[in-house]
């Protein structure tokens, strides 16, 4: 039996590079399986070009032809624009990028980081670098809307003070007077949830402001996807992700040189080759490509992945990730934190009401690379 | 910027009034997802159930005020109304008991939605029946006032001078001028006369 697999990413439009990797990563995967053996796929390509509108009619076009399984959509609004399309025809989107959390739909599984995976351990950090001081930036929807809501709510209550907040509209350049605004406001750090031109014009026109010390910008999703376009502004950019290139083995790192345009791994192109391997063993133990009976297959049985054991809770459909914190320099990511174990995604941020812990701010600390 | 309401329920329970167990579950699935225990009834809700529990889910096409142990409108905790057959008089009798959010059982998966709104508008009521009942005594302390001036002038005060005296009496106790007045006749009842 071949698997019609539907892969909706805008591999073209504003953020195409993030969209060109997730796409290789599952095309690698794809190629990948069929030489181990596993039961043929065919992929029913889409590119949405970054437009709203185009998710939907390529997402309704595809569900009516009978594709039931869907791995796609880079934004979340793209996601949200996709899901009232997948429950009525029935059908299930594999979702493999890092969101904002606070959702559960019986629609999608949810593969990449929620917030307890990457906004946590940022603010954490920032706390243990006892600086007292941040801005936040983010794209004009709600990946930057809530992704920084719950930075402010995390840094507050950490005791450090948010001197400020801009938002630009998705897919354009930051204006320089936010730069001003920025350096005037004397920030130890910034959090940047921009995304695409916005975020490679900001990163540049930091670096190149005339009137300087440099300023700790923190990512929750940067990734080697464009890190080389952004070039050495983006040197000293910490990143939260739950897998950067320095984590890929043999088979993610050959796939990317031959399915990836810039022929890097990132988390979108790992977690995407891990989505296609996960669906394909869960096709196969079910016996079926019935959406429910698959996923049921999937969250009884972790995959063993490209990233490593892949648990996807039956319940909230969110899988377990070890989240991880990675400084650029030259065009890579080097691995700073690693927590332990994989940990369970947190969608609707239950642990954070419970009085946890702060950790005890500290003097200035270096990063240390991780080997 | 605008204050995020309550949206952690993490630990909390929320007792379900439905009589499928179908549904029952579904609401179940979905409050394990938020953290919160969920407590399937089919049967009338108990006062001693209700102690405790912090939100009630229920179905509001089988909905009576008999169901329910507390007058009509005046339910100690949110209340999120599961829609199902649309019937104008279901609704009337859901808003007549002021469920504070409202929820189609086909819409189960937005669960969440319904719980930060039933929450907020249910805090956001309590808040507005205390303001009420405050003015309402304020009102009814206006007479009191009028008297209290009216004492004081008894030493010869103009009304001015006595209303100033009676404020600052307020002031001094940091209670309202309504409270100050009655106080001030109650303590002239209890001397039986002026005291001041």
């Amino acid at each position: 039996m071949t698997l019609r697999l539907g892969l909706i990413f805008s591999t073209t439009g504003s953020y195409a590079a993030l969209g060109q990797s997730a796409m290789a990563g599952a095309l690698g995967a794809i190629e990948t399986l069929h030489r181990r053996g596993a039961p043929q796929i065919m992929p029913v390509i889409a590119d949405p070009r970054g437009d709203m509108v185009a998710y939907e009619c390529m997402t309704r076009e595809m569900l009516e032809s009978g594709v039931r399984h869907i791995v796609g959509a880079i934004t979340s609004w793209s996601r949200k624009e996709m899901i009232p399309l997948l429950e009525r025809h029935g059908g299930l989107l594999w979702y493999p990028c890092p969101y904002e959390g606070f959702e559960s739909n019986d629609h999608v599984v949810y593969l990449g980081a929620s917030p307890n995976h990457h906004v946590v351990p940022v603010t954490d950090w920032i706390a243990t670098q006892g600086m007292r001081r941040a801005f936040l930036i983010g794209s004009n929807y709600v990946w930057g809307w809530e992704t920084l809501r719950l930075a402010r709510d995390g840094l507050t209550a950490r005791g450090i003070e948010v001197v400020g907040e801009r938002h630009v509209p998705l897919g354009a350049p930051t204006p320089a007077h936010i730069l001003d605004e920025i350096r005037d406001a004397a920030p130890d750090c910034v959090i940047d949830s921009l995304i695409g031109p916005s975020n490679t014009s900001f990163l540049q026109g930091l670096a190149a402001h005339p009137d300087r010390p440099p300023i700790q910008v923190l990512s929750f999703n940067q990734s080697e996807a464009d890190l080389a376009e952004i070039g050495p502004a983006a040197n000293g950019l910490v990143s939260a992700g739950s897998f950067f290139e320095a984590n890929a083995g043999d088979t993610l790192c050959d796939a990317a040189r031959r399915h990836a345009p810039n022929g890097r791994v990132s988390s979108f192109f790992a977690t995407s080759f891990a989505a296609v391997e996960i669906l394909s063993a869960a096709v196969r133990a079910a016996g079926t490509d019935d959406p429910a009976t698959v996923f049921r297959a999937a969250a009884a049985t972790p995959a063993v992945t490209a990233m490593g054991i892949m648990p996807i809770d039956p319940v909230l459909r969110h899988a377990k990730l070890t989240p991880r914190l990675a400084i650029a320099k030259d065009g890579r990511f080097d691995i700073v934190n690693s927590a332990a174990h994989p940990v369970a995604a947190d969608p609707y941020m239950t642990a954070q009401s419970a009085g946890r812990q702060r950790p005890a701010p500290g003097p200035h600390r270096k990063l240390r690379v991780v080997k | 910027m605008t204050p995020v309401p309550v949206h952690n329920f993490s630990g909390q329970t929320a007792l379900v009034l439905h009589l499928s167990p179908e549904i029952g579950q579904r609401i179940k699935d979905r409050c394990d997802r938020l953290g919160v225990r969920a407590l399937i009834l089919t049967d009338d809700l108990e006062t001693e159930a209700a102690r405790g529990a912090n939100t009630l889910i229920l179905d509001i096409d089988t909905g009576d005020d008999r169901l329910l142990p507390w007058p009509r409108a005046a339910a100690p905790m949110p209340l999120i109304g599961l829609i199902g057959s649309e019937s104008p008089g279901r609704l009337a009798w859901a808003l007549a008991q002021e469920v504070d959010a409202f929820i189609p059982v086909s819409g189960l998966g937005n669960l969440f939605s319904a719980m930060v709104i039933a929450h907020a508008t249910f805090a956001q009521k309590a808040e507005r029946r205390a303001r009420e009942a405050d003015e309402a005594r304020r009102g009814s302390g206006r007479l009191d006032v009028v008297r209290a001036v009216l004492a004081l002038m008894e030493g010869g005060r103009d009304e001015a001078l006595a209303l100033k005296q009676l404020r600052t009496m307020a002031m001094v106790e940091r209670i309202s001028i309504e409270e100050a007045a009655s106080r001030l006749l109650s303590e002239r009842h209890r001397a039986g006369g002026r005291t001041g």
